[in-house]
């Protein structure tokens, strides 16, 4: 099965995953999904996600000046966004269990 | 480090045109980081960006997808043009009722509708002379084609035809066709007025032109001195201008006594300078001033004495 396929339903719940503790800049978020195992994922759908978890208002940027090199524009998790992340987060949890049983009953191995 | 700065302005550049449908600032702000990123992927590792990244296009259709942008329905500046066209309109339609009583009718409209076989007559005209103006490089107020009046005579009846029956059909007209007749129009009389312009300006250096300026009018601040000559060519002194009403003409000014020092008396008597005389006492025939001796066989004295039995008296007449 083709993981970016399941990517598409699950990058903004990792997106929102790992600024939950550290403020990132895009390159550094995509860097972050990768270094936890989404080698996958592609450059665009991380901006992508970004824009469109910061239009919905779950999102807030700062510009950090660079000395050396480009400013950047970093994303910080907001409250909405906190919240967001602990009902994805609940979800996913319920649905991965579930479908988790599902393979185990029909005794597929992990 | 593989990748160049121009690689990567090109591909922000691919990426940007990928999306030109969206709105400006959706469009902005998914690239607004895309350049940095693009330096950041380049400094990490070998290859180009497209063999790391793929196509622009593909990086293009990837955001636009994830980010769930819309492409909006026109682009923004035309959003704005139509709210001034409907703006404009609605001022049009309101100056129509307002100004129709002054012209007898309800609205401007209502007087101009049965005038519209004239505006057919004058489009037919104005065509016929810009065809010309285009043909031949220049126009008159008859249509000619290469200075030959007969054939543009056929074009001028040939495009007020058309112009007539055009303006038959045009009535029903809506849309994209509408649109394009009224620019055509507008064309044809900003052109037409350029062309007619042109006819004025040449109609008025025809006239005069060809003239070369003389000291006829306006000019008599150029005379300094008057000289008069008698038929033998004699200069004559202390000669007395009148005009028909018997008022002495006075020309010119003593420019030599000014010269000398001493304080010039305005005098009615011409020449103030004789020695200044363009033409000196003739010696023989030959040097005679030529407009002034009326026959060859003259021969004028050597000396030209002044006398003042030569100024006329003056006679008022009634």
């Amino acid at each position: 099965m083709d993981t970016t396929q399941l990517l598409k339903g699950v990058l903004d719940l990792a997106v929102l995953a790992v600024l939950k503790d550290e403020d990132g800049y895009g390159y550094d978020i995509l860097r972050r999904l990768r270094e936890a195992g989404l080698a996958e994922v592609g450059d665009a759908s991380v901006y992508g996600t970004l824009r469109r978890l910061f239009a919905a208002g779950l999102l807030t940027t700062y510009v950090v000046p660079s000395e050396s090199g480009p400013h950047r524009k970093y994303y910080s998790l907001n409250a909405a966004g906190r919240d967001q992340l602990t009902r994805s987060g609940k979800t996913w949890r319920s649905f991965a269990t579930t479908m988790d049983a599902l393979l185990d009953d029909r005794g597929m191995a992990a | 480090m593989t990748v160049t700065g121009q690689e990567i302005t090109d591909y922000v550049d691919r990426v940007r045109a990928a999306l030109a449908d969206l709105p400006p600032e959706v469009r902005d702000e998914l690239t607004e980081e895309l350049p940095e990123h693009l330096a950041e992927v380049a400094a990490e590792g070998e290859g180009t960006l497209v063999d790391r990244l793929g196509a622009p296009e593909a990086y293009a259709a990837e955001l636009r997808a994830v980010a769930g942008a819309q492409p909006s329905r026109r682009p923004a500046r035309f959003h704005r043009l139509a709210e001034a066209r409907r703006e404009a309109a609605t001022q049009l339609r309101l100056l129509d009722r307002q100004l129709g009583p002054v012209l007898g009718h309800e609205t401007v409209s209502d007087f101009l509708r049965p005038l519209r076989p004239a505006w057919w007559l004058v489009r037919g005209w104005l065509a016929a002379l810009i065809v010309a103006w285009m043909v031949d490089g220049r126009s008159g107020l008859v249509p000619r084609l290469d200075g030959n009046s007969s054939t543009g005579l056929l074009l001028l009846i040939g495009a007020i035809v058309a112009s007539m029956w055009w303006g038959r059909r045009s009535a029903g007209i809506t849309g994209w066709r509408r649109q394009l007749h009224q620019i055509a129009t507008a064309a044809l009389l900003l052109f037409s007025f350029a062309v007619l312009a042109q006819v004025d300006e040449r109609a008025d250096t025809d006239s005069y032109g060809s003239y070369e300026q003389t000291s006829v009018d306006h000019r008599y601040d150029r005379i300094e001195d008057v000289f008069v000559y008698d038929q033998q060519g004699r200069l004559i002194r202390d000669a007395r201008l009148f005009d028909q009403n018997g008022v002495p003409i006075r020309l010119g000014w003593p420019s030599c006594m000014a010269d000398a020092g001493a304080v010039p008396e305005m005098r009615n008597t011409y020449p103030y300078c004789p020695e200044l005389a363009p033409f000196g006492p003739p010696a023989s025939p030959s040097i005679a001033p030529p407009a002034l001796a009326p026959t060859g066989s003259a021969t004028p004295t050597g000396n030209a004495t002044p006398t003042t039995s030569a100024s006329p008296e003056p006679t008022s007449t009634p």
